[in-house]
């Protein structure tokens, strides 16, 4: 299958990507951004027909878990890379 | 540089201190050049070089954008994406940087300056981040099923789960209900074990052909799906049509489809600094 990146299907994926991600620069020469998370949170908020907000439902638990079995299993694999065993 | 310091009459830090640039990404090329008038509210967008890297910014007050109009927001949004692009297409490798981000000017010395400082005092990290992506892009991964067709598959395939379901139909009402609740219970449980296994063993086959991955959390999605993976995977680009056909496969499983999006500037892979 072919990658898209059609500017409407996709402009939840542009949102997650340029709010939620990014370089984040920790500096005193950078201006205090404390608005951001905000901007992100109505941005969303307003946009919620498009499902763009996180739910909580039945798949919570399940969630976090793949999660922390990737984290694990990344930790591992570095840890091996590390040790030269790969 | 004479902008900054013109009044005469307040010479001081405070008139320094109104400035800033807001940063885009960071280019690999140590050039000075303009990208024309395709910023955010239609700023300049130029090149703040430091030995053979450079960022890309435009100049503005050293305030956070911010509208309560959530079609403001997306329109910035989505141009800082299309001057992340531009810069993407002209240098190759970019790191770009999160929305928002602005570097003033401070105690005497211009905004200007201030980003170059920045970029000497980051510079072998900032190299380093690029070494990371360079010749990569970054794509979206998103695995759903169709949870009626797994639960209808579960019933009928799964020993445990097809045998309450015709106890249920053996009891009386009232205990029947009980029992629906029971069969209910276990059909849950028994596609969050499912759900587990899937993402195993397709975390398995996308790692393959990716160079990193991170997993992101699930979202809500339409009606009849639901998320059991999302990903945001860098990628060699050529090895973009190889992750692909796996993706393909996975999207022929029935009651599974898959969104491909991408590609992206790194955004997932750069990081803080």
């Amino acid at each position: 299958m072919e990658p898209t990146r059609n500017s409407h299907a996709t402009l939840v994926d542009l949102l997650d990507r340029v709010l939620d991600k990014g370089l984040v620069i920790y500096a005193d020469l950078i201006i205090s951004v404390s608005g951001v998370p905000l901007i992100g949170v109505s941005l969303r908020a307003a946009l919620a027909g498009m499902e763009t907000m996180l739910e909580y439902g039945m798949m919570t638990e399940w969630d976090e878990h793949t999660r922390a079995w990737e984290s694990e299993h990344r930790k591992k694999k570095e840890a091996s890379i590390a040790s030269g065993e790969r | 540089m004479g902008l900054e310091t013109q009044h005469s009459d307040a010479p001081g830090v405070e008139t320094v201190a109104e400035e800033g640039r807001y940063l885009y990404c960071i280019a690999d090329a140590g050039e000075k050049v303009s990208l024309g008038e395709i910023g955010i509210e239609g700023n300049e967008v130029y090149t703040i070089p430091y030995s053979d890297i450079c960022a890309v910014v435009h100049h503005c007050p050293a305030q956070p954008y911010h509208s309560d109009d959530p079609e403001v927001v997306k329109a910035w949004v989505v141009t800082h994406q299309v001057v992340v692009n531009a810069a993407w297409g002209k240098w190759g490798t970019v790191l770009p940087l999160t929305f928002d981000t602005i570097i003033k000017g401070e105690s005497g010395s211009t905004a200007e300056q201030n980003v170059q400082d920045w970029l000497k005092q980051e510079y072998e990290r900032l190299k380093g981040k690029m070494e990371k992506v360079r010749g990569k892009a970054e794509y979206g991964v998103q695995v759903f099923w169709n949870p009626e067709v797994t639960a209808q598959h579960l019933v009928e395939t799964s020993t445990g789960v097809r045998e309450l379901e015709e106890e249920v139909a053996t009891k009386p009402r009232g205990l029947a209900y009980m029992y629906r609740q029971k069969l209910e219970n276990l059909i849950k449980q028994r596609m969050e074990t499912k759900a587990e296994e899937c993402f195993e063993d397709f975390y398995h086959r996308i790692r393959k052909h990716v160079d990193d991955i991170r997993v992101e959390k699930t979202k809500t999605a339409g009606q009849d799906l639901q998320m059991i993976m999302n990903l945001s995977c860098l990628v060699y680009r050529d090895r973009c049509a190889e992750l692909g056909e796996e993706l393909e496969k996975i999207n022929q499983m029935e009651g599974f489809s898959v969104r491909f999006t991408g590609p992206w500037p790194p955004y997932s892979f750069v990081e803080s600094a």
